[in-house]
């Protein structure tokens, strides 16, 4: 292509933009809205499945025994558990360590525990290191199994739930964002179809002199991935913003939540709906100049 | 130059606008299309840019045959025709010279050639002096002519006019037939439909009478022959 031509083009596409000022606002706005929240879906999604993989790869399984063994059977058990299969470390928590430990993570609500008095409700344990997560499951089932204990229990429960979580919002994602995209889509063309419409003599005469349907769908494209470009720019330094607020507040007052550091997230996120923006653009564009190529 | 062998064409809902129709038209000739409302002349010159395609024969236009190419070459063929309609068709929100460099700036002229060619063009139509004045401000005989420059800046062999005069005053009609009788002098082919029986009567070139889709008669030399 000449730069005449490239030159060409973008006066055109810039002409019609202004031109249709209220309309291509209108689409601007919706495209940007629309990847706004296609925006944050990913980024939720990403951020559950993260918490979840964080969680699965917690290799640790926790053996409650029952009150009626006596130390030798503990340790006993001990040793036994020690020679399974995958099994990397065996510590032992005491009823009164459990205790204690529950005492400080309690903090200042401890006084609940003087209700109890003497008696200590939490059983004897171990905690089992194992050297793989896919190896936590099996492993547990086999503990639970042996005389003497009252409940193997590992992360997976919560795993699953939220393995669950994500899978529903991920569904409930994808249906809102087809629609939003649709909505996207259906305004570009919309718009572009005005500034068509507006040329459709043009078209015509282009059509006569021999000029090729791609020289005549240049400069709608070139509106199209404006219009869908610029709005996926305001909905990525949106989202942006939005994201390092979001960390920022959480590290400081929820750091347990393991969420995702800025980047690279927000750069997969970003490039993604900028892709999606221009995508919706070109596609909105073909659509609506196609009838009218047909001379 | 323009060769149609036994064409046919029927539309789908049973309307034959063409029936049989074999006509050769030589290079550098000019030749007037006449005949009633219905006889099938812009179905002709639909067929002749191909913007439909016959039913049934041939055409053969600038060695090209129609019913042989490909969608994508449809652009560089209609490269080498002109066409000047009866409402003009000229960008009111472009002046004489963009109008007519339109034509140039679609097919990719580079803007060397696009400067020097359409301002010989402009000049060849006696508008040179009006080149930046916008189409509103023109009387209907040089909008008429913009349109004229707009067909002719890419050189194109044969030039095909759909009633140029129908919207012309008559003393109009002779300055712009003027116009076409130059162009033809260059070696430029013209087919052109009209409904103008003293301009045809006294042009005393080739006539084509087309009734009810058939040619009812072919003179090198003829007159309009209708009264209407």
């Amino acid at each position: 292509m000449k730069i005449s031509t490239a030159e060409y083009f973008v006066t055109e596409s810039l002409n019609s933009i202004r031109r249709n000022g209220l309309m291509s606002m209108a689409s601007l706005m919706t495209v940007a809205l629309s990847l706004l929240i296609l925006g944050v879906f990913m980024i939720l999604v990403m951020n559950l499945n993260h918490m979840a993989s964080i969680l699965e790869s917690q290799v640790q399984v926790t053996v409650y025994l029952q009150d009626t063994l006596k130390e030798t059977e503990v340790l006993e058990m001990g040793t036994r558990i020690t020679r399974l299969p995958g099994v990397t470390r065996v510590n032992f928590v005491s009823k009164e360590e459990a205790l204690n430990r529950f005492k400080i993570r309690l903090g200042e609500q401890q006084g609940l525990l003087s209700e109890l008095g003497e008696a200590n409700p939490l059983p004897n344990s171990f905690e089992v290191k194992v050297d793989r997560p896919d190896r936590v499951k099996p492993l547990a089932l086999a503990i639970a199994q042996l005389k003497g204990v009252e409940a193997a229990r590992y992360g997976q429960e919560v795993v699953d739930q939220l393995f669950g979580l994500t899978r529903m919002v991920r569904i409930f994602g994808v249906v809102l964002i087809i629609f939003l995209g649709l909505a996207a889509l259906f305004i570009i063309v919309n718009t572009i179809r005005l500034t068509v419409f507006a040329r459709r003599r043009e078209i015509g005469i282009m059509k006569y002199v021999g000029a090729t349907d791609w020289f005549i769908r240049w400069p709608f494209i070139i509106e199209g991935i404006l219009l869908g470009g610029l709005g996926a720019f305001i909905a990525v330094v949106l989202l942006t913003q939005f994201y390092s607020m979001l960390t920022r507040q959480v590290y400081e007052s929820l750091a347990f939540l393991p969420l995702l550091p800025k980047y690279p997230l927000m750069g997969y996120v970003n490039s993604f709906l900028i892709f999606a923006g221009c995508g919706i653009g070109v596609l909105g564009s073909m659509i609506s100049v196609k009838k009218f190529l047909k001379v | 130059m323009i060769q149609l062998t036994e064409v046919t064409k029927a539309f789908d809902d049973g309307f034959v606008a063409l029936s049989n129709v074999t006509l050769k038209i030589d290079k550098g000739e000019f030749a007037f299309v006449v005949g009633p409302s219905g006889a099938g002349k812009s179905t002709l010159i639909k067929l002749l840019f191909r913007e439909q395609l016959v039913s049934s024969g041939e055409i053969i236009v600038n060695g090209r045959d129609l019913s042989a190419l490909q969608p994508q070459e449809i652009p560089y063929f209609r490269r080498s025709l002109g066409i000047v309609f009866q409402d003009f068709r000229l960008l009111p929100e472009k002046n004489c010279y963009d109008n007519v460099a339109f034509a140039m700036r679609v097919v990719e002229a580079s803007r060397r050639d696009i400067q020097r060619q359409v301002r010989h063009v402009l000049e060849m139509v006696g508008l040179l002096p009006k080149a930046k004045i916008y189409p509103a401000q023109l009387s209907g005989g040089e909008q008429q002519r913009v349109a004229i420059a707009r067909a002719i800046v890419n050189n194109p062999a044969v030039l095909i006019a759909d009633e140029p005069t129908g919207n012309l005053d008559p003393d109009t009609s002779w300055d712009t037939m003027k116009i076409f009788e130059r162009i033809n002098l260059t070696g430029t082919t013209i087919l052109m439909v009209t409904h103008d029986k003293p301009i045809v009567d006294q042009m005393m070139k080739r006539v084509i009478a087309l009734e009810n889709g058939r040619v009812i008669r072919d003179e090198s030399r003829g007159a309009y022959g209708y009264e209407d």
